[in-house]
C-alpha cells in the first residue's frame, strides 16, 4: 500500500507536464483576448461625426453590409503603423470601414487624417471613451468585423500586423 | 571576434560540464578538480565577455544591439546583460557552476563517494542548461551588418531593484539545484557510506532560501515603485512561480531541522529537495516559453518551451520515480508528540504545503480549463486572497508559538507561564495601532495580532538570549514578523484616489490635503519627462512634503513609463502616479494612500540578515563535520 503511495508523485508530475505540453503544441495565442460581444448584437450608442453635420445613431447603420469598426487615437503610434492596413480595407470592395476617434483632439484628427490619408467612411468622435467602454475596448488600437445583420464577428486588439490582416480578410470573405 | 571566442567558451563550459558528469561517475579525484575548476572559469569567462560587451556597446553582437543603447547608464549597461532572455541564461550558468564548486569544496575522504555522486548529477542539470543556451538562446550571435547603435533597454526595467533582483533570485532557484542533487544521490546510494547527508543540503536549502526571499521582495519592490499600479503583489503567473518554491523551501528549511534533531521525516525531506527545484525549473518554463503570459514575458518561443520541457520531464522523471522506488528505506517511526517543537514545525510543514498546492492550482487552472475545454478564463486576487491567505493564518499562528515549545515534549502546564509575556506583549502593541488605524474586519485584525504576536516573541527571547536558540532564525522569525504587520496594513487600511486635476486645484485623501502646483518638462538621460508638482498639507496646514510624479518618454524604445513619486515614512506611504491629460481637462492622478509599506521592505531585509546568520553557522557546523 505504502509502496503504491510512492509513485504518486511522479505520476501527478507528467500529467502536469502532458498538459503543458499539449498546450505548447496546439497552435494558440495567450494574448488573445474573448470577447463577450462575439455573435451578439452591436453595442447602441449616438454619438456626432468628425466631417458629417448629423448625428451617428448605431441602430440605423449597422445593417445590410459588412463593417469594419476602427478605434483609433493621433496620439497612439501602433495606430499610425496599422493605417496601410486600414487603407487597404477601404480599398476592397463590399465592406465599409467606420473610425472611431477614442480620446482625441478633433483639430488634430483631422490633420492627422489630411497627412496619412482617410480611410474612414466616417469617423465618429467619442471624446470621454464613453463608446469604447460600450464594446469593451481594452486598448486601442482596437478592431471589430461586423456582418451585415449587425452581429459581431471578430474583434482583434492591437495593431494589424500583415498576418491579422490576412485573417481579417478570411473572415470577411466568410461573411459575404 | 567577440562571437567567435564566446561560442568557443560556451563550447568550453559544455566540454567540461560533460566531463563532469563522467569523472565524477568514477570518482577521479584529481579530473573531478579539473572539470570543476575548468567549469567555473570558462563560465565566469563567458559571462564576463557578455558584460564586457554590453559594457563596451559593440553592436556586432546581435544581443547587445537588441538590448543595449550608447546612451543607457553604465549601471544598466551591465544589468541589461542579464535584462534579457539569452544574458539570462547565461547567468543562470554562472550560478550553477558558482554552486558546483561550492558542493566540491566539501569533499573529502569520509564522504567522497556521496559528494561525487552529488557532482555527478549537478553536472547533468548544468550540461542541460548549456546545451539549452548554446541550441536555443546563444548570447554570441552575430549582428551583420554591424550597426552604429542599439535599440535600447524596455525602460521599464531600468531601476535599481530589479536590476539586482534576477541575480538574487537564481541564487534562490539554482540553490535548490544542489539540495536536488543531494537528494538524488543520497537516493541512488542508499547512502552506504553513513554521511549526514541533511547537513551538507541545509546550508544550501538556507542559501536558496535566504535569497529567494531578498529577490521575490526586491521584484516587490520594482513592481511598487515603478509599475504604478498602487501594490506591491500581484498573484502575476510568474510572482506565484518564485512564490511556491519559496514555500516549499520553508517547509524543506524547518523539516531538516527535524532530521537534523530527531532522525525523523528524512523520506518527506528527499521529496521536498525534488519538487522544490523542479517547481523551480517550471517556474522557469512558464515565464520562458510563452504558455501564459505575463509582465516578465521573455521573447516567446515554442521551441525553448519544448526543451525546457523535455528537460524537466528527464530530471523529473528520473528523480521522481527513483522516490518512489527508493524512499522506503527512509521512511522510520520515530514518532514524536504533537505539542512540541516538531510538532509545531510539522504542522507548518503541512501548511506551507498546503497552500503551495493552492497557488499551484490557481496559476495552472487557467490552462487546465484551456486545454479541456478551449474557454479562456483567468484567475486572480480574489482567489489567492480567499484561498491562501486564510490558510497562512493558522501558519502564523504555529510559528509564533512553535519556537517556545520544547523538543521532544511540552508540559502543557508550563506553556501558560511562558507565552503569558509575549501574549501581554502583544496585547498592548495591537491596542496601540488600532487606536491609531480604526478600521476593523476580520483578516485584518487576526494579521496585525499575528505580526505583533510573532515580533513579541521573538523580541522576548532574542532580550532574554537563551543559548539553546539559533540567532539567524530569531532574526529571521522577527523579519516575518514585521513583513506581515506591513502586509496587513498595506491591505486593509489602503485608500485610493483617482480623480482629474487641474493646476491648483486640490484633492483630499486621508487626513492629507495634495494641491497640483504645477506640470513642468523635464530631460533625463535616455528620456524626456512630464513632471507634475505637488505640494502635500497635513489637517494643520504645515507643508509634508512635495511630490513629483513623472511620466516619462523613451524616444529610442519609443514607449512610455511612469514613475510613482512616493512620501514614506513609518506610519505610511503617500503615493502619486500622474496619469493623461493636458492644460484645459486636466490631469488624471491616482492618489493612495498606503499605510505600513515601509515594514514590508525592512522585514525582507531582516530576514536576509537572519538567512545570512544561519548560513554561516551553518557552514561552521560542517567544518566542523569533515
Amino acid at each position: 500500500m505504502k509502496k503504491k503511495l510512492l509513485i504518486l508523485p511522479s505520476i501527478f508530475f507528467f500529467i502536469i507536464l502532458s498538459i503543458f505540453f499539449y498546450l505548447l503544441i496546439i497552435e494558440r495565442n495567450p494574448s488573445e483576448l474573448p470577447s463577450n460581444l462575439l455573435n451578439k448584437n452591436v453595442p447602441i450608442f449616438e454619438t456626432e461625426s468628425l466631417f458629417k453635420n448629423e448625428k451617428f445613431i448605431s441602430s440605423q447603420e449597422f445593417k445590410n453590409e459588412i463593417i469594419l469598426v476602427n478605434f483609433f487615437a493621433t496620439w497612439c503610434k501602433p495606430c499610425r503603423d496599422e493605417h496601410v492596413y486600414i487603407k487597404r480595407f477601404s480599398n476592397k470592395k463590399g465592406i465599409k470601414v467606420i473610425g472611431i476617434n477614442y480620446k482625441d483632439n478633433s483639430k488634430k484628427t483631422i490633420k492627422w487624417l489630411k497627412n496619412l490619408g482617410n480611410p474612414y467612411s466616417d469617423v465618429l468622435i467619442d471624446k470621454n471613451g464613453r463608446v469604447a467602454i460600450d464594446w469593451g475596448v481594452y486598448g486601442i488600437p482596437e478592431t471589430f468585423i461586423v456582418n451585415s445583420k449587425g452581429i459581431i464577428k471578430y474583434r482583434h486588439v492591437g495593431p494589424i500586423t500583415n498576418e491579422i490582416y490576412k485573417k481579417i480578410n478570411l473572415i470577411i470573405n466568410e461573411n459575404e | 571576434m567577440t562571437t567567435y571566442l564566446g561560442n568557443f567558451l560556451l563550447s568550453l563550459s559544455l566540454f567540461f560540464a560533460i566531463s563532469q558528469f563522467f569523472v565524477s561517475k568514477k570518482n577521479k579525484f584529481k579530473f573531478i578538480t579539473i572539470t570543476v575548476n575548468g567549469l567555473l572559469i570558462s563560465s565566469l569567462l563567458s559571462f564576463g565577455l557578455l558584460m564586457y560587451s554590453h559594457i563596451i556597446s559593440d553592436f556586432s553582437i546581435l544581443n547587445v544591439f537588441q538590448n543595449s543603447h550608447t546612451t543607457k547608464p553604465l549601471f544598466y549597461k551591465i544589468s541589461g546583460v542579464w535584462g534579457n532572455h539569452e544574458g539570462s541564461m547565461l547567468l543562470w550558468i554562472l550560478v550553477l557552476t558558482i554552486f558546483n564548486y561550492f558542493i566540491f569544496k566539501l569533499y573529502n575522504k569520509n564522504n567522497s563517494i556521496f559528494i561525487a555522486k552529488t557532482l555527478e548529477i549537478q553536472a547533468f542539470i548544468t550540461t542541460g542548461f548549456i546545451l539549452f543556451t548554446i541550441l536555443t538562446s546563444n548570447p554570441f550571435q552575430r549582428m551583420f551588418p554591424e550597426q552604429a547603435n542599439g535599440l535600447g533597454f524596455n525602460p521599464i526595467l531600468q531601476d535599481p531593484a530589479l536590476a539586482i533582483h534576477p541575480p538574487l533570485l537564481y541564487i534562490g532557484y539554482v540553490g535548490f539545484s544542489a539540495a536536488f542533487s543531494i537528494s538524488v544521490a543520497t537516493l541512488t546510494l542508499n547512502n552506504n557510506e553513513k554521511v549526514p547527508w541533511y547537513n551538507y543540503m541545509k546550508p544550501f536549502v538556507l542559501a536558496a532560501w535566504t535569497f529567494l526571499t531578498i529577490g521575490i521582495a526586491l521584484g516587490a519592490v520594482w513592481a511598487y515603485y515603478e509599475l504604478g499600479w498602487g501594490g506591491w503583489w500581484f498573484w502575476d503567473p510568474v510572482e506565484n512561480a518564485s512564490f511556491m518554491p519559496w514555500l516549499l523551501g520553508t517547509a524543506l528549511l524547518h523539516s531538516l531541522i527535524i532530521v537534523e534533531k530527531r532522525k525523523s521525516l528524512q523520506a518527506w525531506v528527499l521529496l521536498l529537495a525534488i519538487l522544490a527545484f523542479l517547481l523551480s525549473v517550471i517556474g522557469t518554463f512558464l515565464v520562458r516559453s510563452g504558455i501564459l503570459t505575463s509582465v516578465h514575458t521573455f521573447a516567446l518561443d515554442p521551441s525553448r518551451g519544448i526543451y525546457i520541457l523535455a528537460f524537466t520531464a528527464l530530471l523529473g522523471g528520473y528523480s521522481l520515480v527513483l522516490f518512489g522506488k527508493k524512499s522506503k528505506k527512509y521512511f522510520n517511526t520515530n514518532y514524536f508528540a504533537l505539542f512540541s517543537r516538531e510538532g509545531s514545525i510539522l504542522i507548518n510543514n503541512i501548511l506551507m504545503v498546503i497552500i503551495c498546492a493552492t497557488v499551484f492550482l490557481g496559476t495552472i487552472y487557467p490552462l487546465l480549463i484551456e486545454a479541456f475545454t478551449n474557454n479562456k478564463i483567468s484567475v486572480g486576487e480574489p482567489y489567492f486572497n480567499s484561498t491562501a491567505v486564510p490558510i497562512m493564518l493558522p501558519a502564523i499562528l504555529v510559528m509564533g508559538v512553535g519556537p517556545i515549545l520544547a523538543w521532544n515534549r511540552e508540559e502543557k502546564s508550563k506553556i501558560f507561564k511562558k507565552i503569558l509575556p509575549s501574549v501581554l506583549l502583544t496585547g498592548i502593541m495591537s491596542g496601540l495601532i488600532f487606536s491609531i488605524y480604526q478600521s476593523y474586519n476580520f483578516i485584518g485584525i487576526a494579521g496585525i495580532i499575528l505580526a505583533f504576536w510573532i515580533i513579541s516573541n521573538n523580541i522576548i527571547i532574542l532580550f532574554k538570549q537563551k543559548k539553546n536558540y539559533s540567532s539567524g532564525m530569531l532574526v529571521a522569525h522577527l523579519g516575518i514578523g514585521l513583513l506581515i504587520l506591513g502586509i496587513t496594513g498595506s491591505s486593509i487600511w489602503q485608500e485610493e484616489k483617482i480623480t482629474r486635476l487641474q493646476i491648483n486645484t486640490s484633492a483630499q485623501i486621508n487626513k492629507y490635503n495634495i494641491i497640483f502646483k504645477e506640470i513642468n518638462e523635464a530631460k533625463g538621460p535616455n528620456y524626456v519627462a512630464l513632471k507634475g508638482n505637488f505640494t502635500v498639507y497635513d489637517e494643520k496646514k504645515n507643508i509634508i512634503t512635495k511630490l513629483e510624479p513623472e511620466n516619462r518618454y523613451y524616444p529610442i524604445t519609443n514607449s512610455f513609463t511612469t514613475e510613482a513619486s512616493i512620501h514614506t515614512n513609518l506610519a505610511r506611504d503617500l503615493y502619486i502616479v500622474l496619469g493623461d491629460g493636458n492644460l484645459s481637462e486636466g490631469w488624471v492622478v491616482k492618489i493612495y494612500y498606503n499605510p505600513l509599506v515601509i515594514w514590508i521592505w525592512i522585514g525582507a531585509l531582516i530576514i536576509f540578515i537572519g538567512g545570512i546568520i544561519s548560513i554561516s553557522n551553518n557552514l561552521k557546523k560542517i567544518k566542523i563535520l569533515s
